[in-house]
Order: C-alpha cells, then structure tokens, then sequence
C-alpha cells in the first residue's frame, strides 16, 4: 500500500492547477451561479474549449478522440482540481465521462463522427433524459415510448429533472421500445428536433438547473437508435460502471469548509461545537476521499468496481450535507451574499444525494452485497 | 497511490490471520468482562510481530494493520501499545505498557510492566513495580488499574512528545477500527436469523440502513487510520482518532439496540468488542480535545476562545 502521488501524477496536478490559475477569469466565482445558467453554460464552452486546446478536457480518451489514453488517476486528479475550482466545465463533465466514452463503445461510426467531435472541443452540451414522474430511482418504471413507423422512430412522453435541458444541443434518452426492462431503448436525440418542449423549473439549487421535456410525436430517424433496440439497460450498467469512479463533490465540499473554517477564525473564533462540528465535516470530507480514491486505485488495476463504489457515494453525500450544515450553522450569511462559491456548493450539495439515483439506494446496495443482510421481501 | 498489499504486508496479514484463528473461541463458562489471554502476547511475540513497526522497510502501516486485525478477537491482551509506540521509546523491548493518566483509571495498568505518564505537554516512563499498582473492578472489557505513586516518573525528551502523541493516537485508532468491525460482525450475524413478526430483523429496512451507516463510518474510519499510519503527521492521526471515536459512539448505540436484551447478557460476546470501545472513547481526552487537534493541525488555526 503507497499513499503518495508519484512524481508523473504530481506534475499532472500541477499542470491543471495552472491551467486553471491562468484561465479562470477573477470574476468566476460570480459567475458560479448554477451550471445550467446561461451565463455559466457560455463560460463554459470558452473555458472547456481552452482545456481541449491544452489536452486536458480528455485526457483520458484514446488518441484516435483526442485523448491521451491517460490512466483513471489522471481523469479523477483533473476531477478534484475542476470540482475545488467550482467546477468550471458546467454540464460537460458527462461528456467527458461518460457519454463520449458511451458513444465509443456503442455508437455507429456516423454517430461518433458527428457527436464526438465537439465533446472533445468542449464545444457542446448535453442533457440525460432519464427521470420521469413515474420513474426515478425505479428507473425501470419510465413510460416514455418510442414506436417505429415507415420513417424512423417517433416519440411521445415526458422526462422530468432533465439538468442542462435548456441549453442542451443534444439528449441521450431513455424510451420504451418494448415492455420490461428488455424493452427500453437509447436515442441520441437533438434538442431542436420539433416536438420537443422544454419548461425550466425553478428551484432553489441553481438557475436552469432542472427542467421538464415534453416529447409530442418527435420524429427520429432509425439512425438516432444507439445500439440496438431493447439494449438500453446493458447500455446504462456500462455508464454505471463508468460513473462508479464518482464525481468529487468530496473536494469541493473540503475546500469550501476550509475556506469557511479559516474565515471564522480569522473573524475571531470557533465555540466548543463549531470545532466538533468543523472536525466531523472534515473527516467526513477525507473518508469520501480515501474512499473515492480506492475506487480509482481498483480500476486503475483492471478491477471492475462492486458495492465498494456505493460506499464512496454515501460518504460523498454525508460530506455534502455535513459541510452545508456547517456553513448554515456557523457561517450562515455566506448564502445570502457573503461568498457566491460557498453558495454554489451549498445548492450543489442539496442534491448530493437525489441526483444518480437516492442515497438510500446506496444503502441498500451496502446491506445486501456488503454486509450481507437478508433481502427485504418484496 | 497504490493500495494493493505488498508481499510483505500480505505475508503478514496471513500469518496472522493464522495466529488469531487460534485465538477465536470464547470458553462456555466464561461471563465476565475482561476476557484476557496473556498467551496471546507470547505467540505475537515469538512471531515477530511486536518487531513490525522498527523494521524500516515494513514501518507502523502493517503494524497498524495487525493491531486492527488483534482487536477482532474476542480476547485481549495488551498489543496496540507495545506494537506502535514502544518502538519509539528506548528501553521498553517488547514488555507490557500501559497509557497512565494521573488519578485516573488506565487499561492493562495492572498488569503492565512499564507506564507511560502523561502530563499537559509531555510523556513520561516509570516501571509499574515502583508505581504501586492497583487492580480497579470496571465494566470495561479491559483490565483497568490504578497507579498511586508516580513520583519517580522519568519525562521522556521533548522531542519525543509529537511522535508518540501521534502513535498513541494511531495505535488507538486502529484498535477501535478493528473492535468496530467485530462488534458490527456479531452484530449482523444475530440480526441475520432472529426473527420477529415472522421475518428475519436484518431485512427491516430501518436496521439495514443504519448498520450500511455504520459500515460507511467504520470504513472511513480505517481508511484515515491507514492514511496516518502512513504518512505519521500528527494531523492525520487526530483526524483519524477523532473519527474512529466519533463513528464508535454511535456504533455501540446501534448494536446494542438491534441486538436487544441479548445484547445485555454477558454470555452474549458483544460486550467484549462495545465495552472496549466504550474504554477507548476517552482516550487521548476524546473527541472534543481530538477535534481541537484537528482544527490546529489540520486547518492551521488555533481558536482564540
């Protein structure tokens, strides 16, 4: 067991603390209103371009992509560092992570010559369409159907939550080709295809930030199918299997309580309960760290992540939530003006445990494949 | 990074895990609290492992793994001590030693050969024999003791004071990880096959949920004793301590709740593994004085109240 960065993984961390002291503009942090604004989304794609520009918007893609075939250390050390920014790439972390590597292994060559492109020019945005009213952490449950007629697929239904819908160029969507879970297909969608609506609805985690998408009779092309009809649940064990890396919300969590912890005590001081209260969010923030990390460490040697991935998640949530409820208690004018960054973690952290399916889920999954309890009936 | 065992640590881990096999059964007649087995030092001893820690090519990272694997069993003995922090004190060897605060009760004092005094700001080392030494009843699963007459304690080097504070702190953490582990063990084997209202308790969600809790916080807790045992700064040890006794807490409430009115019994083995936690809750002046650790030595700042 070696707990230290090689000298190659510093020099990479270094280079994107570069980057990213050279590109992020004095007045980011303003502009840290909620990945699914306008203003954040613009931002975005200059700075997402520049990263591409500098080989670091995909390090870890194959070169015939525009990658450097980089291992799983350097996507998630590239992770940390845009996430203790605020997480300037906005939306596009899922091309980076998934949807590029998606397409690779499932997508026609037309499909991947038309979508990949500008995922690795940073230059585009995407939505997932897979929560809808009947269906969220019952994925199985959507009802969303796509029926295929003369002229390609045509599509009728709603999603709901749908992050970065509204200034989406495209949706990877979920849609019922068939019944069960052996009948639900995947669409590469584009989101100015007619028929398709999109309403905001506000909230209270970020402007733009979760949206409704109505489809009524959008028409598709056969060519807009990934895979094969019916294939999506596979599809979506292998996006599972890529996301079990995890985002690290961990280090976004430690920097913001650093930061309000050093504020604090540079304002005077910290009661017997803040320290309590500031160690526990801090070991909460370094569990989900050497927890994140080991998932990394398994891929990194060619293991496929089990229900140790689920562990990582709860501890990133418990994180989020410990490090919101400190600044709440202890720093509580920081959402109400007094530091935009600490807001944004805040709203960030409010979905820490919804979005990707509940932190109950996670729960479950570490009682039965864990700890090896008894299932409950069904 | 790289967290795949060495030969070494996983020829070690072996070998110990052949050692506490033998180690593992508790006798029927036995329904007291301190359930200890002086054999257990011997057999550690002749094999080698209280030598872990010195070795510089092998270094506190498997001694700390060997002190959690130990603390599994239902017997104790005194290990985590003579394992990571003797080998920072000259003269020690491999004898029993005992962590004194003075006036208060200490584990293994009773039965130790050397105790280690602390003070505000230093150590000290004084053997037992001088120290009139006195056996206290406890409901810790841990014999305790007290020592009257510490009068010719020798303070230890200022030097040294940093480093032993930050293996007391790993020593302790790494005991509680282990002991953690075996009471959720114990644990989830009952709620496995008691059953209530015709189905077994462990498939009651409201249980489920809070032992995969608890097995996030233990987990987390390992990790961070592991990260210290590592690096040896003094900010990851008290991280790593303040989390291991702030997960302990409320795992003895969790076990001891879903393990019911067995769970008060002494023919019950949960005591051994929850009473031990409950000893080491304190240590080091718990997790209040362990977070003010954390705030120096982790955010750099030192609170003006």
């Amino acid at each position: 067991m070696e707990f230290y960065w090689d000298t190659e993984q510093s020099a990479f961390r270094d280079e994107v603390k570069a980057f990213i002291a050279t590109h992020l503009p004095e007045d980011w942090e303003s502009l840290a209103h909620g990945p699914g604004s306008r203003e954040q989304t613009d931002f975005s794609k200059t700075f997402c371009n520049q990263l591409a520009q500098a080989g670091l918007l995909v390090p870890h893609w194959p070169k015939a992509w525009g990658g450097r075939e980089a291992d799983p250390w350097t996507l998630f050390i590239l992770a940390e560092e845009m996430w203790m920014a605020g997480e300037p790439r906005g939306g596009q972390y899922m091309n980076v992570n998934w949807i590029g590597p998606t397409l690779m292994r499932y997508g026609t060559e037309a499909q991947q010559q038309r979508y990949i492109p500008p995922m690795a020019q940073g230059t585009t945005l995407w939505c997932q369409g897979f929560s809808e009213p009947e269906a969220g952490s019952d994925l199985a449950a959507l009802k969303t159907r796509a029926e295929l007629g003369a002229g390609g697929y045509v599509i009728n239904g709603q999603k709901i939550w749908t992050s970065y819908a509204g200034m989406a160029d495209n949706c990877f969507l979920l849609a019922r080709t068939g019944t069960g879970k052996s009948g639900i297909s995947i669409f590469l969608v584009p989101m100015d295809t007619p028929g398709i609506t999109v309403r905001e609805i506000p909230s209270i985690i970020g402007e733009g930030d979760i949206h409704e998408v109505f489809f009524d009779d959008v028409a598709v092309g056969e060519d807009c199918l990934l895979g094969e009809p019916g294939q999506a649940w596979e599809i979506i064990r292998h996006v599972l299997s890529l996301e079990r890396v995890g985002i690290p919300r961990f280090a976004m969590a430690a920097r913001m309580l650093e930061r309000t912890v050093k504020r604090l005590l540079d304002g005077g001081r910290l009661n017997a309960g803040a320290i309590e209260q500031a160690a526990r969010a801090k070991a909460a923030c370094e569990s989900a760290r050497w927890y994140s990390y080991s998932i990394v460490d398994q891929r990194r040697h060619g293991v496929t992540p089990g229900p140790e991935a689920s562990l990582a998640r709860f501890a990133t949530v418990t994180a989020e939530r410990l490090v919101a409820e400190f600044v709440v208690e202890h720093a509580g004018d920081a959402l109400a003006g007094g530091d935009p960054l600490v807001l944004s973690h805040h709203q960030r952290a409010i979905v820490a445990g919804i979005a990707s399916g509940a932190a109950e889920i996670q729960l479950n999954l570490i009682a039965t494949e864990l700890l090896k309890l008894p299932r409950e009936p069904r | 990074m790289d967290f795949r065992l060495t030969d070494d640590q996983r020829q070690i881990l072996d070998a110990l895990d052949k050692l506490a096999d033998t180690f593992d059964d508790i006798a029927n007649d036995f329904h007291g609290f301190a359930l200890v087995r002086p054999d257990l030092r011997e057999a550690l001893a002749e094999g080698g492992f209280f030598d872990i820690a010195g070795f510089e090519e092998l270094g506190p990272l498997p001694a700390s793994m060997a002190v959690e694997r130990i603390a599994q069993l239902p017997c104790t003995a005194e290990v985590a001590l003579s394992m990571l922090v003797s080998p920072l004190i000259a003269d020690v060897g491999y004898d029993p030693i005992a962590l004194v605060r003075p006036g208060q009760a200490g584990r293994f004092v009773d039965s130790a050969k050397w105790l280690l005094v602390v003070d505000a700001t230093r150590y000290g080392l004084i053997e037992a024999a001088v120290a009139d030494v006195t056996s206290v009843e406890s409901i810790y699963a841990y014999p305790m003791g007290r020592a009257k007459d510490l009068a010719q304690v020798t303070w230890l080097e200022d030097s040294l004071t940093a480093p032993i504070d930050a293996r007391l702190k790993l020593a302790i953490a790494a005991e509680l990880v282990g002991l953690m582990a075996a009471a959720q063990a114990a644990t989830i084997e009952h709620i496995s096959v008691r059953k209530q209202f015709g189905r077994e308790l462990g498939t009651f969600q409201a249980l489920r949920h809070r032992m995969a809790e608890c097995r996030v916080q233990i987990g987390g807790a390992r990790w961070l004793m592991l990260k210290a045992a590592a690096t040896g700064d003094p900010g990851d040890a008290a991280l790593a301590l303040f989390h291991a006794q702030d997960a302990g807490t409320r795992l003895c409430y969790e076990v001891h709740q879903m393990m019911g009115a067995m769970g008060m019994t002494l023919e019950m083995s949960l005591h051994l593994w929850t009473y031990r936690i409950k000893a080491l809750l304190s240590d080091m002046g718990g997790r209040g004085v362990q977070a003010e650790a954390v705030l120096e030595q982790c955010f750099g700042g030192v609170n003006v109240v």
